[in-house]
């Protein structure tokens, strides 16, 4: 089967990071002058040398890719003499604006896959305008990688490259975040949940015969999820529950037959919506109304951040009136391969000490199927 | 009557279909014959190999005793046992099994399943239901799985031997349900460690818990006289289910299952594949008796099979491979990637040895491995033949 690639490189991606930018938006300028160089275009390079050496059929790829450092220099140096152009840079150096048509242009053409190179405000810029119509895989090269699209480094990304087109990796749904770079320059998190968009993930496995197993969709475990919360909520009958943001919790709700938000904290009350997309004053307001309040999440992005990050929502107000023990969480079990730890950042000290008293979650991956995992609450 | 009758469905094509999907992803088991007795020297497909998978640890499947104990339990009680064992199918000679069984493994009462599987898929659902919890280690055998799949009970997993998770899940768990239900492999089957058991034991009884161990692996290989997993750690009679098997160490077939009297009335009482199964032909039984005789007078083949798994270890590592976190005589020798696991695999069998390959998703993606047996009946000559093969091909595949 020939595969086809839309490759892109945001060729000034991560140059305000070694001029200690804390990224590049709006700050390109600065950066130059500070000294900052050009590091996206080698990484590039390098993942598709390394690229080259994993993957047997690595000449039968198709790519189609942008003219100049936006892809097609990277693409040469690497060795590939055959590929498509399907967009020219209009600006020099290259902008968002161009990502976002070169975006366009990948859209008419049948790719498979989109690997770009840059960090999460390329992936921000790339999701705007392909949403879940391509999946993504990023070559980590920005100053921030909170987005579930980026492996951990460049070999990484050629192996999870090599792994998918192998057929042994497969598709699901992942987070990308959004980050404030001016408030992040400034030593403030404020990470929100962008959106959600097509990523390779690790399938789960089910052992169906001695030594033959067969690996369960995402979204097969997903509606197992959505099981175990509608028997948590009959069997909860008075309890008003809080749904998270992120992917996973989208696809339990819509199986629970509720429209709910993706981006948003939701409410239902026996098993009908009674509030969407909230805000912290609206939550407070839930939350005087009703007694008993289970609140349902689910890890945001690569760094598997159950709060602090994507649902600033839910602040220590919130989380300390609904009580850490009336929270659950759940997971697929893929996404727990990335995300081993489960993060907390509350912005209260006395709020993360008692997540780190608690330790661990008994964090839900099936139908009525749990296993143990951490809390970790430092900052990193 | 008459005309053409319209079939709405073809109600087996699913068979075939199913089956070739297997073939074309080539996931199906090729059945391999073995022409002679289950030895260290076998002959399978027609070809002499040097048998590096079976489960035949000790060799007793051909030791002169129990084949004579199988012809005289057949001469004297015949072929079958005509029922199953609740109604008129309990022999004299599957009762002395048990008394013999609970005496060797220190524990009040056993009882015998017609297969270890048989055991835990029969078991494990009456010993937990709803509003009860099975934590359960990440690396269990797919025969505790599936007996678990079986209850309506909630399931937590644990890290790999991991204690601290352990306790984790205990405490979460002892707020929440009635019963608890630990159940772990004694001797893991694919890294050959072993479940901390001592330490399993303690916790279960800080938080009131039950301890299930499937301990196949480790039945005639571990502990003294290869007594099993409860000797091993000196602490016999205070795991609650010791379940096991005849089929591997001792040489024969059959589950088990040691503990207290009330375990066993209970057992008997309610496990589904025990009331509905024909029990065990004399013959089986005969040699079950006698299995367990030899490892109580003839303590050589446990030494034997505890050097050569030393020596063979040592030897390997020498070498440059890598055997993994084993503690027992399930040897993985480490490859790294499936595709090459499966080439040398394939390069054993065309120099004579028997031994598989264990790849993804069985093990994590990059710890593909040969899985080695060792066997108590295996010369010094055989452990050194099968040694220079695997030196041969380790370099010639660049794993050494």
């Amino acid at each position: 089967m020939t595969v086809t690639i839309g490759f892109i490189v945001n060729p000034i991606a991560g140059m305000g990071g070694k001029v200690g930018l804390k990224g590049t938006d709006g700050v390109l300028s600065e950066a130059i002058h500070r000294g900052a160089k050009p590091l996206a275009f080698q990484k590039a390079e390098d993942m598709l040398k390394e690229l080259k050496t994993l993957h047997p059929t690595f000449d039968q790829i198709q790519w189609i890719t942008c003219a100049g450092d936006m892809g097609a220099n990277e693409l040469t140096r690497a060795g590939i003499t055959t590929f498509t152009i399907t967009y020219t840079p209009q600006n020099e150096p290259t902008t968002s604006d161009d990502t976002k048509k070169a975006c366009a242009h990948f859209l008419k053409s049948k790719i498979d896959l989109l690997v770009f190179c840059g960090g999460d405000g390329t992936t921000r810029d790339i999701v705007e305008v392909v949403q879940k119509r391509i999946p993504l895989l990023g070559i980590p090269s920005g100053v921030k990688m909170h987005s579930g699209v980026f492996a951990v480094n460049i070999k990484a990304t050629a192996q999870m490259l090599h792994l998918f087109l192998s057929q042994s990796l497969t598709l699901g749904d992942v987070d990308i975040m959004d980050v404030d770079e001016e408030r992040y320059r400034k030593g403030e998190w404020k990470v929100k949940l962008f959106g959600v968009a097509k990523g390779i993930v690790d399938p789960t496995y089910i052992q169906v015969g001695k030594a033959t197993y067969e690996s369960v969709s995402e979204d097969a475990v997903k509606d197992e999820l959505a099981e175990h919360i509608k028997d948590e909520m009959n069997k909860q009958k008075d309890s008003l529950f809080f749904l998270g943001s992120g992917g996973t919790l989208e696809h339990i709700a819509h199986k629970l037959g509720l429209q709910k938000t993706v981006l948003g904290i939701d409410a239902v009350y026996q098993h009908k919506l009674v509030g969407t997309d909230l805000n912290e004053q609206q939550i407070l307001e839930l939350l005087k109304k009703y007694q008993k309040v289970t609140l349902v999440l689910s890890p945001i992005g690569a760094q598997g951040f159950i709060l602090g990050r994507g649902n600033l929502q839910l602040s220590p107000q919130v989380i300390n009136k609904i009580g850490i023990d009336n929270i659950i969480i759940v997971a697929t079990p893929s996404k727990l391969v990335n995300t081993p730890l489960l993060r907390v950042d509350t912005g209260d000290t006395r709020l993360d000490q008692t997540f780190r008293d608690k330790e661990f979650f008994m964090v839900v991956i099936g139908y009525r199927l749990s296993r143990v995992v951490r809390i970790q609450t430092n900052n990193f | 009557m008459g005309g053409t009758q319209v079939t709405k469905r073809n109600p087996t094509s699913f068979l075939k279909e199913e089956y070739q999907d297997l073939v074309n992803k080539n996931l199906d088991w090729k059945l391999r014959i073995l022409e002679s007795p289950s030895t260290p020297h076998a002959t399978v497909d027609g070809k002499k190999v040097l048998m590096l998978c079976s489960n035949n640890y000790l060799n007793l499947s051909n030791h002169p005793r129990l084949i004579k104990a199988s012809m005289e339990a057949a001469k004297k009680y015949g072929a079958g046992s005509g029922s199953v064992r609740a109604i008129a199918g309990t022999m004299e000679i599957h009762t002395k099994v048990e008394k013999k069984l609970a005496s060797f493994k220190r524990t009040e009462s056993a009882l015998l399943y017609q297969t270890g599987f048989a055991a835990n898929a029969g078991l494990i659902p009456q010993l937990v239901g709803e509003g009860d919890v099975v934590i359960s280690d990440e690396l269990n055998h797919g025969s505790i799985i599936d007996g678990v799949r079986l209850t309506k009970a909630d399931r937590a997993i644990f890290k790999h031997r991991d204690m601290g998770d352990l306790e984790k899940v205990l405490s979460d768990a002892d707020k929440k349900y009635r019963r608890i239900l630990i159940i772990t492999d004694g001797v893991f089957s694919m890294d050959g460690d072993i479940a901390p058991m001592d330490q399993i034991v303690k916790l279960a009884n800080k938080y009131g818990a039950m301890t299930y161990v499937d301990d196949a692996h480790g039945e005639g290989v571990i502990g003294p006289e290869g007594r099993g997993i409860g000797a091993h750690f000196h602490i016999e009679g205070k795991i609650d289910i010791e379940m096991g098997t005849f089929s591997k160490a001792y040489g024969v077939v059959g589950g088990l299952i040691a503990g207290s009297q009330d375990l066993v009335n209970f057992a008997y009482n309610k496990s589904r594949t025990w009331l509905l199964s024909g029990s065990h032909p004399p013959a089986v039984s005969g040699a079950q008796l006698a299995a367990i005789e030899v490892l109580e007078t003839e303590p050589q083949h446990v030494k034997k099979l505890w050097d050569n798994t030393k020596y063979f270890k040592k030897e390997l590592n020498s070498m440059g491979f890598n055997t993994g976190n084993s503690e027992s005589p399930i040897t993985p020798v480490m490859v790294g990637d499936s595709g090459k696991a499966k080439e040398l695999s394939n390069k054993l069998f065309e120099d004579g040895i028997f031994a598989l390959p264990i790849v993804f998703p069985m093990v994590a993606r990059d710890k593909a491995r040969i899985r080695v047996m060792m066997n108590a009946g295996l010369t010094q000559k055989d452990l050194d033949f099968a040694l220079g093969s695997f030196e041969k091909l380790g370099k010639q595949l660049s794993i050494i």
